[in-house]
């Protein structure tokens, strides 16, 4: 069976793709599945969270501007869980335009050849909309959105809602879609209220457990650690198995 | 606009296009003055901007608008004639922290030649968060482009930029 290739995706920045790709991947390694993690993001944020340090190093930029297999740029990071670098190249591919609508196909190659044998691939994108996350989205067949609850993010996942179909109607396939509730503060009305709107429009596709925003969280990047490593059993450890089983099981709100 | 209900902190509801049972790309784009090529207003909404599939980076460029203030409790901020989705953050952020230093807040709209939904409903939403804190946000010259915009979301009357205001101005 293929893995399902899953895209952690929201354009606007900061609202927790990077931590959800993580501490929701390590989560499904530790229930005992089998994890690609792709960091798609020339900021190498999930590499560096993961606890990997070498910049010069090639990874997925290689896989796709040289051709590169996949299977070579695998880095064991956990157990169950293999890291592929975004590489010092993978910024270029957000500046290649002349290939046009071609380039949007990089990624999904890549993924399809060669015989795979994780259960799944997640790829943490950047907090953008250009070439890479084209590549993303032709690649994936679901897309994960986390989702901060404020304002302004509403209005992002509008935006985001709007790029997603078109997509859909461009490459006539239609992806598996779920939100995770990231950052949340349950005592914030305003949480509350954009949850509700949220839930209003996407009945069934919320995944059941919120990610809290907590301190703890904030601060196990900077040792490379996951919530796991970092505080083994604190609620932040406990919100991710918790969504790593939603994410199984299709338990939504 | 679509409106929750009235207890509801969300005014403006940005999603409300996915549940219109008429949604197709082409009825979501409204342009005003089309013809007068480099000054026309593209009033364009964020999902219409969304599905273009040659997408934009989604880099905000870093000067936005410029503040230039503030003799004791007021501030003027001047806004950019292109103003849309990509810079909206950066220009949230900026009203926001000027909410707090500053009583009295205006906007110079002179030089507005193109807005977006996006723009104009964190102007409409900053402007009701102002008088709730007891201070005022107001928009000075509107641009006729920036009044098209807002006559043509209906909420010109409440950014107080209808054409019978803004001569006085
Ligand atoms: N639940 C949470 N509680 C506390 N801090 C969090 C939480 N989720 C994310 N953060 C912190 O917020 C910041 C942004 O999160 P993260 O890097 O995961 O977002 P992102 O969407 O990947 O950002 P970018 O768009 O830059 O890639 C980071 O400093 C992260 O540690
Ligand atoms: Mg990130």
């Amino acid at each position: 069976m293929r893995a399902r290739i899953v895209a952690v995706l929201n354009q606007k920045g900061g609202v927790g793709k990077t931590t959800t790709s993580v501490n929701l991947t390590h989560a499904l390694a530790k229930l005992g599945k089998k994890i690609t993690v792709i960091d798609f993001d020339p900021q190498s944020h999930l590499t560096v969270s993961l606890g990997v340090v070498d910049p010069q190093k090639g990874g997925i930029d290689e896989v796709l501007l040289e051709g590169r297999n996949l299977a070579k740029q695998l880095i064991p990071v956990r157990e169950n869980l293999n890291l592929v670098i975004a590489g010092p190249r993978l910024q270029e591919i957000e500046q290649l335009v002349d290939g046009g609508a071609r380039r949007g196909d990089l990624l999904r190659k890549a993924l399809h050849e060669g015989n795979r044998d994780e259960d799944f691939i997640f790829i943490d994108c950047p907090p953008s909309s250009g070439v890479l996350v084209a590549n993303a989205l032709f690649a994936a067949d679901e897309i994960l959105v986390p989702m901060t609850s404020d304002y302004l993010a509403l209005q992002g996942l509008s935006h985001l809602m709007g790029t997603i179909k078109k997509f859909e109607s461009a490459l006539k396939k239609s992806y598996k879609f779920s939100l995770v509730m990231s950052r949340y503060i349950p005592t914030r009305r305003m949480s509350k209220d954009v949850l509700s709107v949220i839930q209003k429009y996407f009945p069934g596709q919320i995944l059941a457990t919120t990610i809290r925003e907590t301190a703890l969280l904030a601060e196990c990047p900077s040792f490379g650690k996951t919530i796991f490593e970092y505080r083994p059993g604190c609620r932040s450890a406990r919100d991710f198995t918790a969504l790593a089983k939603d994410f199984l099981e299709g338990r939504m709100m | 606009m679509a409106e929750q209900d009235e207890d509801s902190l969300i005014g403006y509801d940005p999603l409300a296009w996915m549940h219109r049972s008429d949604f197709n790309q082409d009825s979501q784009k409204t342009e005003v003055g089309e013809s007068e090529a480099d000054s026309s207003i593209k009033f364009v909404s964020s999902t219409e901007e969304a599905s273009n599939l040659e997408m934009d980076l989604d880099q905000a460029p870093d000067d936005v608008s410029e503040l230039s203030s503030s003799e004791g409790e007021g501030a003027v901020l001047v806004l950019e004639p292109v103003q849309n989705i990509q810079n909206v953050a950066i220009l949230h952020q900026r009203l926001t922290q000027m909410l707090g230093n500053f009583d009295v807040i205006d906007i110079d709209a002179s030089n507005v030649t193109m807005i977006d939904t996006a723009t104009l409903q964190l102007l409409l939403i900053l402007k009701q968060t102002a008088i709730g804190l007891q201070k005022s946000i107001s928009i000075d010259f509107p641009s006729d482009k920036f009044i098209a915009a807002a006559e043509l979301l209906g909420i010109a009357e409440m950014l107080e930029v209808d054409q019978a205001a803004s001569g006085f101005f």
